[in-house]
């Protein structure tokens, strides 16, 4: 080990021999790019707060140090701070984790060298900072049309291709070439559809030699339907979309023709800005055909699907609060404007004053959202049906309100039952209130049939302590029937015992206090009795033997000739009773007839339009001025908006979010498009194109698409095919070094980035490889009969798209995978790398499934010896031949078994879920 | 020259040095550590920590204080009376002040415990035992009248606006304490009222939101971390399987130059591999003695659901997870603690979780560990000292209730704060949930206004605009 190091130290001399120009690029090439990953976002000027006060982007800073002392001290590597934390001495540094030992060699060596470096004066960062407050900010400039710069030294296929190179050699970066034909299909396969193409696919356009081919596959995913279906869902990424919300669980049970229309929208390319106008005011547009009706209200969903907090028991603050997710999300989605951080007080970054925020804001409380109540409820509303259909339905709910007014008329006439005072009682009362009692009793009026006052409970404890003694005030003499009032419950005893005493001795009933008092709701009989002067009538009521709620309520001691006539209902209340019954089975056996009828998820307009006023502070009570509806000032388009007191403004909102002279709309919209594909934007920060958002690394080329989209007719499909048919999306993934230490981290696009199957393309991967892929489309998918989403288990082999976006359960992979979290806004899914993964690839049942298909068809290949079904494995998975050392490591571990065909089926299995948790399977390249 | 590649050789000598950060950063996530802006704080506390974890118990549904550990006689003496309040679900509903409510006396008598003398209820006989070690926050008052904003309140700061939960921020700000478990996990927790979201990790990344364990409503017995165990496999032909995969990998990586994303997926491999060796042995209760298992009550229809949590959370306690929440609960609206109009039903949920909480603070203490561990104790809100229309139960009450603290940095034996003579609402030393979270926050390390992340053009924190933290508490 020593002698390797005097000889690296040899090595380094003489590295450091040939001068200075060598010993900065030993800077340039070892030593700054690491500064820059794993340094400057703590200790430089470009840190949000600078840790330890040490500042390492120049070469006067690094040398004077921090709080703790020199961090560079040239050639002493015992006393360099820098070099003792990347060693993790003591101080330990990076924080994320040491680096690999070659690093901290190269910054030995380097301080070996003298600590070389070229950094003279303190550098701009490398791209421009935020805007000054002398330049207007960039996004809310208007589109600048500038023709691409055109160099015959750099072959460009396209617009696009020409304004990338153009930035990579201004940074003195070297595009790598283009990537190999089965990389390219595999990538665009998954790009376009979601799904990797099968090995006969690839092997028809590894055959096609003609020189439009690449051009010709992509035309051909553009047009299939699986393209909805992947590019769809990045959109419901953007709005948030979800099937419940977390607070009970609570179903949408509509909110999946939304998600239907998103993917046939996308599939139809149906221009984008009537996309954005129909999600905000669909149900204010004219349609032209009934389909159109439908999809426009629809459309509309999209307000609706926020996470909000239904049981606010304050209606006016979740008003507001739902004011405010819907400005989030037009804000956040359309735009890249954090327009909620103006809610409370003016934007502290952005132009964004609190009456911007209150001028948008009183657009969209027109908008009623919520019908409140304690637990408020979203809005469902009946789609436009067909004329036949609609007089068909018509037909049937005119019939069912019909009956349903005679029922109501009908219970009407029978006697409602609620507390009953006593003196409406014929015979002798004796309350609750009069009676003796044993042990505690507990007053109660909670359920509200009593006789009297209240009724009393046993608090259900003290079982065989407590007893109630209920005596008539007088004597009685003749024949009564003796009758005990209750409130019933299911938290009540179902055995209670009454002791009646009288001149014929004392008798016990038993009676059932859960259920409902058979005598006008309110007493049960307890027998006929007769009475003599001589004995004192006793009704007697223990918790003995009892384990739930005991009631006591009232007795009534009742002539029997009196009883007679109460008793029994009158004939007439039989009369309507049995008129209820009938009514009731027909009016069941039209609502078996009823068509169902398609609802969706909506909202609709208040019924007293206005402006609304400023909320002091946020604060949803403390009213301020009036602001008029409006937009957002600092983006001026020329739109002239004429609001009304006859609809609430979000027509006009539409009209101006997509002004072909809005700047902001088509720019985020293409920025989205080129992060989806490249898996960075051009703005890298897609949700916020606000000063403290990123700036665009190419602003030009994001203007050249913006502009195009509209010249399309904001036809999204002609901005991706002008994308994947550009040569930038067409390079290898391959690492070049002299560009890596120049621009680590890709932003100039001197190769495709490699990117990691999102969770929904792994499950598809899967089910399709496995052969048991669903391919229905769309559809209600939430399982029948469910009550809420908790605990949902899923089951589903249509693609992940399809599988129910449950807030309280999602699918284990989507957690395990960084799907898009269903209550905000996500433009950009985060990128972990973490254990659960690994133990999702290891050990999930769902997993072994598919391999286990998979391998029962590779085993059901006749014709194959396992060297063919090896190939045709890797194919289907990796979308390539089997490298031979991968051939040698599972022939190997295929022979270890016997020829016990369950054993090899076993293998064969473990086979198939190995090459699932590959790399190559789990990456794009 | 030739360009340094570190193979997977090279990836996991390192590991060997520096083992113990790889394998946390792979835990966690190592592309947002290099990636993401917010950067966690590097996994370290602000200052000095008092308490090195966190256990909650949440008492979910809302118990009542008044028939607990806020003893008020003249509650006895005015029993049954009508006075005026300002009832918290009417003000909100109708912005109306006073209304006439009946006074309800606590349903159980209370006794002084302790040398510190402080009155318990004959609820919490056991917990009683153990007064000594109690910090009582008589005085806390929250946000949200109903389950569903309280609960998010509780554990997210907000009662409606979508923030990442309390134990997603002490996962963000500190890291795993730990290699082979996660940082935050929560046992049994409930679907409703807000469900996900008093676990999750809002726009922080997914990786801090918590692992979960079964659900309430469910047996704790049948709780489980996802995906830990191969049902199918043999150890030894899970090891075989496992080599080939690793191998395969190694020879994939080998196409390419270096990618620091496949060496964290093959590291993680790893990782993942020693999770799956370890973390069963946590979860296997069977090694407990028969007298451990008796004194946390699993022996017992009544005790042994959350008996069973309790031990879970000593044991990763133990074995270092950083943030433990355990939940009293159910699925249902109305959860648990709820009694609108039952009140004896406290008496069943108390004898519930009465010994298992006894039981763990013992344990905690002989084991040495009540010095660095914090354990909370309390619900979304209180309940009224008066009957629900007049009725046999309480409604809710944000506005005064009791929470306690033991062990981690706060004074022992200790009450804090007071409500008034009728105990509903907070009036001397209030501490507003806020309050609690940043001091919270202080116990295990973390300035409360300093652990942020930036969002949407700005930086949120778990407090919000508010918080401060009581230094009353503090040892």
């Amino acid at each position: 080990m020593r002698a390797f190091l005097i000889l690296f130290l040899l090595l380094a001399s003489q590295a450091r021999a040939e001068g200075p120009e060598a010993d900065f690029e030993f800077f340039e090439t070892r030593i700054r790019p690491v500064l820059i990953a794993h340094c400057y976002e703590c200790h430089s000027a470009s840190a949000k707060v600078l840790q330890g006060g040490l500042r390492l982007d120049t070469r006067a800073t690094s040398r004077r140090g921090g709080d703790s002392g020199a961090a560079v001290i040239p050639q002493d590597t015992e006393n360099s701070l820098l070099l003792s934390a990347l060693r993790y001495d003591d101080l330990q540094m990076p924080p994320s984790g040491r680096l690999p030992q070659r690093v901290i060699d190269d910054f030995q060596q380097w301080i070996e060298m003298g600590a070389p470096d070229p950094r003279q004066k303190i550098h701009p960062p490398e791209l421009p900072a935020a805007n000054t407050v002398s330049q207007p900010h960039w996004a809310y400039q208007p589109l600048t049309v500038a023709a691409p710069e055109s160099d015959l030294a750099w072959p460009a296929n396209s617009p696009i291709d020409s304004l990338i190179l153009a930035q990579l050699r201004r940074q003195k970066l070297t595009q790598v070439a283009v990537a190999q034909g089965r990389t390219f299909v595999r990538r665009l396969y998954f790009d376009l559809t979601g799904l990797p193409p099968t090995p006969r696919q690839i092997e028809t356009f590894l055959h096609d030699q003609t020189p439009d081919a690449k051009a010709r596959l992509s035309d051909r995913l553009l047009a299939s339907l699986q393209f909805g279906e992947k590019w769809g869902r990045h959109w419901l990424d953007v709005v948030r979309f979800a099937e419940s919300i977390t607070l009970r669980g609570t179903l949408f049970p509509h909110a999946w023709r939304y998600r239907d229309y998103v993917i046939a929208t996308f599939n139809a390319d149906q221009p984008f800005n009537h996309f954005v106008r129909q999600q905000v005011a669909g149900d204010l547009l004219t349609a032209e055909t009934r389909a159109e009706k439908q999809q426009n209200l629809i459309a509309t969903t999209f307000l609706t699907l926020g996470n909000n907090n239904l049981e606010d028991q304050d209606k006016q603050k979740l008003q507001m609060d739902v004011v405010d997710e819907q400005l989030t999300v037009i804000g956040k989605g359309f735009l890249a404007q954090t327009i909620s951080c103006a809610r409370c007080h003016d934007h502290k970054f952005d132009p964004i004053p609190t009456r911007d925020y209150y001028a948008l804001a009183g657009i969209l409380r027109n908008t009623k959202t919520l019908q409140h109540a304690n637990v408020s409820k979203w809005i469902e509303l009946p789609l436009p049906l067909s004329a036949a259909a609609s007089a068909e339905f018509e037909k049937y709910t005119g019939q069912i309100a019909e009956r349903k007014k005679k029922l109501d008329a009908l219970n009407a006439q029978l006697e409602k039952v609620g507390p009953l005072p006593v003196d409406q009682l014929p015979g002798i009362v004796v309350d609750d209130l009069q009676a003796r009692l044993i042990g505690s009793w507990q007053p109660s009026t909670f359920t509200a049939t009593y006789v009297g006052q209240g009724y009393q409970h046993d608090m259900a404890n003290a079982k065989g302590q407590k007893e109630a003694i209920f005596q008539p005030p007088m004597a009685l003499d003749g024949k009564y029937e003796v009758r005990f009032a209750y409130t019933p419950g299911s938290n009540r005893s179902p055995a209670v015992a009454i002791k009646v005493t009288s001149a014929e001795g004392v008798a016990t009933v038993t009676i059932n206090q859960k259920v409902k008092p058979p005598l006008n709701g309110h007493f049960i009989s307890l027998g006929q009795y007769h009475f003599t002067p001589a004995a004192i009538p006793t009704v007697s009521v223990s918790n003995l033997g009892t384990k739930e709620f005991v009631i006591i309520d009232a007795v009534q001691f009742l002539p029997v000739a009196l009883a007679k006539s109460t008793a029994k209902p009158a004939e007439k209340t039989i009369a309507i009773q049995d008129q209820i019954k009938e009514l009731t089975a027909e009016l069941e056996a039209l609502k078996k007839k009823l068509p169902a009828r398609p609802m969706t998820m909506s909202i609709t307009e208040e019924e007293t339009i206005g402006d609304t006023e400023i909320r002091i502070r946020g604060n949803v009570h403390n009213l301020g001025e009036i602001a008029s509806r409006g937009f957002l000032q600092v983006i001026r388009t020329k739109i002239q908006p004429h609001f009304t007191t006859q609809e609430s403004g979000r027509r006009e909102l539409g009209n101006w979010i997509t002004a072909v002279d809005n700047p902001l709309t088509s720019r985020v919209i293409c920025n989205r498009l080129w992060h989806w594909l490249f898996g960075q934007g051009i703005v890298r920060t897609t949700d916020n194109f606000g000063t403290t958002g990123e700036m665009p690394s190419h602003p030009q080329l994001l203007d050249y698409l913006a502009t195009r989209l509209v010249q399309k007719k904001w036809s999204l499909k002609s901005i991706l095919r002008e994308m994947v048919n550009s040569q930038t999306y067409q390079l290898s993934t391959d690492l070049h070094q002299a560009n890596a230490a120049l621009d680590p981290e890709n932003r100039w696009l001197w190769r495709m980035n490699r990117r990691r199957l999102s969770a929904e393309q792994l499950l598809d991967a899967m089910l399709a490889v496995s052969g048991h892929l669903d391919t229905t489309l769309g559809g209600k998918t939430i399982r029948a009969a469910t009550p809420n989403d908790y605990n949902y288990q899923h089951t589903s082999f249509q693609r992940a798209v399809y599988w129910p976006v449950l807030r309280n359960s999602l699918p284990d992979a989507f957690e395990v995978f960084d799907f898009a979290n269903p209550s905000m806004v996500v433009g950009q899914r985060n990128i972990s790398s973490t254990a659960p993964q690994a133990l999702f690839f290891l050990n999930n049942p769902w997993l072994m499934q598919q391999a286990d298909y998979l391998a029962e068809n590779l085993l059901a290949m006749p014709a194959f010896d396992d060297e063919q079904r090896l190939e045709w494995l890797a194919q289907a998975t990796l979308g390539r031949s089997l490298l031979p050392t991968e051939r040698t490591l599972v022939l190997d571990f295929l022979s270890n078994s016997t020829t016990d065909l369950d054993a090899q089926q076993s293998l064969w299995r473990q086979v198939a879920h190995t090459f699932f948790a590959s790399l190559d399977f789990r990456y794009i390249d | 020259m030739t360009p340094a590649t570190p193979d997977r050789r090279t990836v996991l000598q390192a590991s060997a040095c520096g083992f113990g950060q790889l394998a946390l950063t792979g835990l966690l996530g190592a592309e947002q550590a290099r990636q993401n802006r917010n950067q966690p704080q590097g996994w370290q506390p602000h200052f000095t920590p008092r308490a090195k974890r966190i256990i909650f118990l949440f008492m979910q549904g809302g118990p009542s204080q008044v028939d607990s550990y806020d003893y008020k006689p003249l509650l006895n003496r005015k029993d049954g009376t009508e006075l005026s309040f300002d009832d918290a679900r009417v003000l909100a509903n109708t912005g109306n002040r006073g209304s006439s409510q009946q006074i309800m006396k606590p349903l159980w008598k209370f006794q002084q415990y302790g040398d510190c003398g402080q009155w318990v209820s004959e609820l919490f006989p056991q917990t009683a035992r153990h007064v000594d070690k109690l910090c009582m926050l008589h005085s806390m008052h929250t946000e949200g009248v109903a389950h569903g904003p309280a609960t998010l309140f509780l554990h997210c700061g907000a009662t409606n606006l979508v923030r990442p939960s309390m134990g997603a921020w002490v996962n963000y700000g500190l890291g795993s304490e730990n290699n082979n478990l996660p940082g935050f996990l929560s046992i049994c927790p409930s679907p409703g009222n807000g469900g996900a979201r008093n676990y999750g990790s809002a726009f922080l990344p997914p990786i801090f939101q918590a692992t979960t364990l079964g659900s309430a409503g469910r047996p704790a017995q049948d709780a489980q971390i996802r995906d830990l165990v191969n049902p199918r496999l043999s150890k030894q032909q899970q090891q075989a399987q496992f080599q080939l995969l690793q191998s395969l990998n190694q020879q994939q990586l080998q196409q390419y130059e270096v990618d620091h994303q496949l060496e964290a997926v093959i590291s993680n491999y790893e990782l993942a591999w020693r999770v799956q060796g370890h973390a069963p042995e946590v979860l296997d209760l069977s090694r407990e003695s028969a007298a451990t298992l008796e004194m946390y009550g699993l022996h017992r229809k009544a005790t042994e659901d959350f008996g069973r949590q309790c031990l879970l959370a000593r044991r990763f306690c133990e074995a270092g997870v950083r943030f433990i929440q355990l939940t009293y609960g159910d699925d249902s609206p109305n959860p648990a603690w709820d009694q609108h109009s039952d009140m004896p039903k406290h008496f069943e949920h108390a004898r519930a979780v009465d010994q298992p909480i006894a039981a763990l603070l013992q344990d905690l203490q002989q084991r040495g560990l009540l010095e660095d561990t914090l354990v909370w104790w309390g619900g979304e809100f209180g309940r009224t000292p008066y009957a629900q229309n007049k009725g046999t139960g309480r409604d809710h009450n944000p506005n005064g209730f009791t929470v306690w603290l033991a062990g981690g940095g706060v004074k022992p034996g200790f009450a804090y704060g007071a409500t008034d003579d009728f105990g509903h609402q907070a009036v001397e030393n209030k501490i507003h949930m806020h309050d609690l979270h940043a001091t919270i926050l202080h116990l295990l390390g973390l300035n409360h206004e300093q652990l942020t992340y930036q969002f949407a053009g700005r930086d949120f924190r778990l407090t919000d605009v508010g918080g401060r933290v009581v230094k009353d508490l503090l040892l």
